[in-house]
Formats: structure tokens, C-alpha cells, sequence
């Protein structure tokens, strides 16, 4: 295969940077207009950067980073298999009794519980979960689910900034960069506990104090038992033990020498075959298909695309124009380099797709390592990591889990609305953005 | 032959798209019957409601939807609950929720296709006459009573 790549010239004459930019472009619009699935379209994009020469297939498939798509498709299993335990509509309503029903009580308990969640799980999955019993529950109590809904908004994307797991932008740049569950925990979860609690304090002032459910109602809810939830007690008990020694395996990574991604895959099989241990090969076919089948591949595939459509811009040479644009703006001033970094991602999170940006966005960054050193990077991906995450929560498309909640909603007779939500919904944001911003400044600037 | 010769339901009176759930579901109850058809203030046909679809208007709607809650076990009883969600029935419209898009019979269909739409549907079939006029509905029962009387069996 000759490199094409190599030549100054591609593509109808044009140069390397040309081609790849115009294919990053057109990818990238063609994902924000969401009239094309965006999995199509990554894919459409990575070919095109091959069959233009920009790439050699060997050199996008370098570009992939399967440390991500590994832990991705890994604990997209372990979830999707311990969800049949009923678990989480178990704690749901344990957390619903231990405040005995009361609303406000509630909405923090589950807010909590869905940040916690979170935190070790993707935010779709938390909040698919979660919000069916909380709209279970407002229902019984008679109170307004809408406080309820945007809280766990709010609280599944804070509660994903926490931890390397906890949200795809953090995968990515814990896996290009090397960065452990602990670095995560240490460095972001001090500042997303303190605007948790400040969002709370908000949600509070808006619409807690005037909660209310009567004393029938609130007993409705007392009797229900949690325990009868739990549909698999022994698919409980094997999933709890996996997923623990998998997160444990996270916190451990860096001390016995392993990737979370083989970590996640390894967890992902032991469990599977824990389901299918004892079964004929025709029971076990079945649910292994069944279980594979509940992967979202249009995730996977679209991350496979994108990392492609990446490799084939930053060979082309414009992520390095970009970087040194982006430094000329801050004049190469370390402090001001950080706070943009942290402010343009939570502004473009907020109404774009996080994964595509925080994807160009880390090779930018690190070619910004000639001029900072290795602890100010650190402090750039910190940035990045707080702005893709928080951003997410400053309009109903910011994050995929605020979509499926307003999906679930919708169907379940209480719209969220885009434009009231953002009104209150993106100065919420603005102001999570400040907090990080002092955090930036007085830990590491 | 055609459906024409078959004593199908006639149309069920005082069953309009404005009329409440409540009293439609009485309605049911009290003649035994799990379906009804609505028709407009012009007599024609406007959609059918059924003892299942008001069923699942008691059911929480996060039990309901796709994605919702598969197992409802852990809610018990819930009897304040469903109390409270039938006396909503009586300030919610039959045309909320009654079903239009249903396969309906022609005055003059031939037997055997009644025969055919009404092995694959789950409920009795409109019968629908010129302008869209409802005639009656007419039942798998109604259909095979009809074959066994014309088969002498």
C-alpha cells in the first residue's frame, strides 16, 4: 500500500491539511445537524480520510483508541446485565422510605444516588433507571416531577465529572493521557461535590421550599417494599461482586500495571459467564446474544469513526495550527490558558456534543505540551475534563442523558420544555463554571 | 355474500368522543363488553375504546412508556393510588385515548375477508357504512355463531 499521505499532494491537488480539514468539517457539521445518525456519519468520515490518502488504514487504526471503546463496551455490559436485578429500583425506594416520603428529602436522596451512580456508570444507563421510579414516586406523592427531572439532569452529569468512569470526556482523556481513577477522584471530586451542593441549594430556593405531599400520600409510598424489587437476587449478588471488583480494579490500575479498558472487558466476560455457567450451549447462546445485543453499538462505532476522523485532522497538521492559535490568543500565559480551555468547553458542550470536541481537543492540548510542563498540562486537562462535563448540563442537548430524560418525560406526559429549562439551566451552568474556575485558581494556578 | 347478512352489534348509544372515560368504562361494565366504538355528532365512526386501554390509563404512565418500568411488584398494592387515578377518568374524554387507526369493515364486505381482518385483530371491527357512517360492530363470536348457524352445527 503506497502512502499516500506521504506525498505533499492529495486529493484533486490538494494538500494534506486541506482534505483533512474539509472531511473534519463536513463530519462535524453533518453530527450537529443530527439529520444523519451520527455513527453513519463518523463512520462516512473516517473512510473518507483514508480513501483520500490522509491516512493508511494501519495509521487509523492506531488512531482508535480501543483502551476506550473497551471500557465503553465493558461496562456497558456489566450495567446492562445487573439492571435485570432490579438493584437500582431497589435503592431508589430505600432511599425514598429512609426520608419517609418527604419530597424535598426526595429529591435530594435521588439526586444523590443518581450523581453516585453516575459516578461509576454511564449517565444514560443512571438515568434510565432512575427516573422511571422517580416519576413512579412523584406520581404516588402527587407532587410535580419537574424539580425531580432537573435535578437528576444536573446531578448525572456533576456526578459523571467525578471519576475517570463517570463520563465519556473523561475516558478519552484519562485514556490518551494516562490518568487513573484516582487522579480523577483527587483532582475533580472536591470541586463537583461542592456545586452539587450549591445546585441543591438553588434547586432548594426555587422549588423546595414549597413541596408538599399529604400525609395518605407520603404513607402510599412508605409501603412500598424495596426488597420485593429485587427480581435476581442471585444475578444481584454476582453483579455487585463483579462490578466491585472491577471499580476496584479501576482504583488499582496504575499499581498493578493495567488499563481500565482490559479491566472492564475481563469484568464484562467473568460476569457473562457467571450468567451462563450451567446452561446448555442453546440457553447460553441465547443470552450471551441477548446481552451483546444490548451494547449501544451506534456509541461504539461512532467513537470508532471519530477517533479515525481525529487521527486523519491532526496528521493533516491543523490541530497544531489550532494549538497555536489557541496560544497566541492567551498569549501563552499558563492561568489564562487553563480558564479559556475550561470556559469555551463548557460553552460548546453545553450546545454541541461533548465527545467530538473533547476528541480534538486533547491531541490540541497535548501538542501544547513543547510550552507547558507536565504538572500545568495536568491542569489543562482538569479544565477541559470540568468544562466538557459541566457543560453538559446548559441545555436539554448538552448531554445525551439530558435528552433521555426529556424523552422519558415527554412519553411519560411531562414535557420538559427547551427553553425553560435552558433559562434557569444554563446560568446554573455559568455559575458551576465560576466555582471550577475559583477551584482552578486556588489549587493549581 | 357479505357481512350484511350477519346481525352485527349496533352502534352503542351516547358513546361520543366528548364523553368521559368514567362513564364509558360503566358503560362496558354494565353490558359486558371489553370494546366500544365512538362516533361524531354526524353518526360516523371516530375511533373505539376499550376496557384494556382505560386499564392502562391507572397504570403510572413510568410503568407505561418504552423504557419505563418493567416490574411494578415492589409498589404493592397501591390502592390510593388507583383510587385516585379512576376518579381522574371522570375529568378525561374517551377521544383522548380511543384508538382510530383500526382496520374497519365495509357494509357490503364479503365474509370471508371479515373472516381474515378479524382473525388478526384483537377486537371487534367497526362496520362501516357510505360517508363513513357507523353501522355496528362486528365480533369474532358474532361471526362464527353466524358460520355454525349456516353450517347447521
Amino acid at each position: 500500500m503506497h502512502g499516500a499521505a506521504s506525498t505533499a499532494q492529495l486529493f484533486l491537488g490538494l494538500s494534506p491539511l486541506a482534505v483533512s480539514l474539509t472531511v473534519f468539517v463536513l463530519t462535524y457539521a453533518a453530527i450537529v445537524t443530527e439529520k444523519i445518525n451520527r455513527s453513519i456519519v463518523a463512520l462516512l468520515g473516517a473512510g473518507l480520510m483514508i480513501f483520500s490518502g490522509v491516512l493508511q488504514q494501519s495509521e487509523a487504526v492506531a488512531g482508535i483508541d480501543f483502551n476506550t471503546i473497551s471500557l465503553l463496551t465493558g461496562m456497558m455490559v456489566l450495567v446492562a446485565i445487573t439492571q435485570k436485578s432490579g438493584v437500582f429500583q431497589y435503592v431508589a425506594v430505600s432511599v425514598a422510605k429512609w426520608v419517609k416520603a418527604d419530597p424535598w428529602g426526595l429529591l435530594v436522596m435521588l439526586s444523590v444516588i443518581t450523581a453516585v451512580f453516575s459516578a461509576l456508570l454511564d449517565n444514560v444507563t443512571t438515568v434510565l433507571l432512575v427516573v422511571p421510579v422517580a416519576l413512579l414516586i412523584t406520581d404516588s406523592l402527587r407532587v410535580s416531577p419537574y424539580p425531580y427531572l432537573f435535578s437528576i439532569i444536573f446531578a448525572s452529569n456533576i456526578g459523571g465529572t467525578t471519576t475517570l468512569i463517570g463520563d465519556p470526556p473523561n475516558i478519552m482523556i484519562g485514556s490518551a493521557v494516562g490518568l487513573t481513577f484516582s487522579d480523577f477522584v483527587v483532582n475533580l471530586a472536591p470541586v463537583a461535590a461542592v456545586i452539587f451542593i450549591l445546585t441543591l441549594i438553588t434547586i432548594y430556593l426555587i422549588w423546595g421550599r414549597k413541596m408538599r405531599a399529604s400525609p395518605e400520600d407520603r404513607a402510599q409510598v412508605m409501603a412500598f417494599d424495596a426488597r420485593a424489587a429485587i427480581t435476581d437476587p442471585r444475578l444481584l449478588k454476582q453483579s455487585l461482586t463483579v462490578i466491585g471488583v472491577v471499580i476496584a480494579g479501576f482504583v488499582m490500575a496504575h499499581h498493578i500495571g493495567q488499563e481500565p479498558g482490559t479491566i472492564a472487558m475481563f469484568g464484562a466476560a467473568l460476569l457473562l459467564l457467571l450468567r451462563v455457567f450451567g446452561k446448555d450451549s442453546e440457553e447460553q447462546s441465547h443470552e450471551t446474544h441477548r446481552t451483546w445485543a444490548e451494547v449501544e453499538w451506534v456509541t461504539i462505532f461512532f467513537f470508532v469513526g471519530l477517533f479515525v476522523v481525529v487521527a486523519g485532522v491532526e496528521k493533516g497538521g491543523a490541530l497544531d495550527l489550532l494549538a497555536g492559535k489557541l496560544l497566541e490568543l492567551t498569549g501563552g500565559d499558563f492561568p489564562t490558558t487553563a480558564i479559556t480551555i475550561l470556559w469555551v468547553s463548557a460553552i460548546f458542550s453545553a450546545v454541541v456534543d461533548n465527545i467530538p470536541f473533547v476528541a480534538t481537543m486533547i491531541p490540541v492540548i497535548q501538542k501544547m505540551g513543547a510550552v507547558f510542563g507536565a504538572e500545568q498540562l495536568r491542569t489543562l486537562w482538569w479544565a477541559l475534563a470540568l468544562g466538557a462535563c459541566l457543560g453538559g448540563n446548559g441545555s436539554l442537548v448538552g448531554a445525551s442523558a439530558n435528552l433521555v430524560v426529556a424523552g422519558f418525560a415527554e412519553r411519560a406526559g411531562q414535557p420538559i420544555r427547551f427553553l425553560p429549562f435552558i433559562l434557569l439551566a444554563f446560568p446554573l451552568m455559568l455559575a458551576s463554571i465560576a466555582v471550577s474556575s475559583i477551584y482552578l485558581y486556588l489549587r493549581y494556578l | 355474500m357479505s357481512i350484511q347478512s350477519i346481525p352485527y352489534y349496533p352502534p352503542t348509544n351516547g358513546i361520543y368522543p366528548d364523553t368521559s372515560l368514567l362513564d364509558a368504562l360503566k358503560l362496558m361494565l354494565e353490558k359486558h363488553i371489553n370494546h366500544v366504538p365512538l362516533r361524531d355528532v354526524d353518526g360516523k365512526f371516530s375511533g373505539i375504546v376499550s376496557t384494556q386501554s382505560i386499564l392502562s390509563e391507572l397504570i403510572p404512565a413510568s410503568a407505561r412508556v418504552e423504557h419505563g418500568l418493567s416490574d411494578l411488584k415492589f409498589a404493592g398494592d397501591s390502592a390510593q393510588l388507583l383510587s385516585s387515578r379512576l376518579h381522574d377518568l371522570e375529568r378525561r374524554t374517551v377521544g383522548e385515548i380511543a384508538k382510530i387507526n383500526v382496520p374497519v369493515l365495509d357494509a357490503d364486505c364479503p365474509i370471508l375477508e371479515a373472516a381474515l381482518l378479524l382473525s388478526q385483530s384483537t377486537s371487534p371491527l367497526p362496520v362501516i357504512g357510505k360517508d363513513g357512517i357507523l353501522l355496528g360492530m362486528l365480533s369474532r363470536r358474532t361471526l362464527l355463531t353466524y358460520l355454525m348457524q349456516q353450517a347447521e352445527l
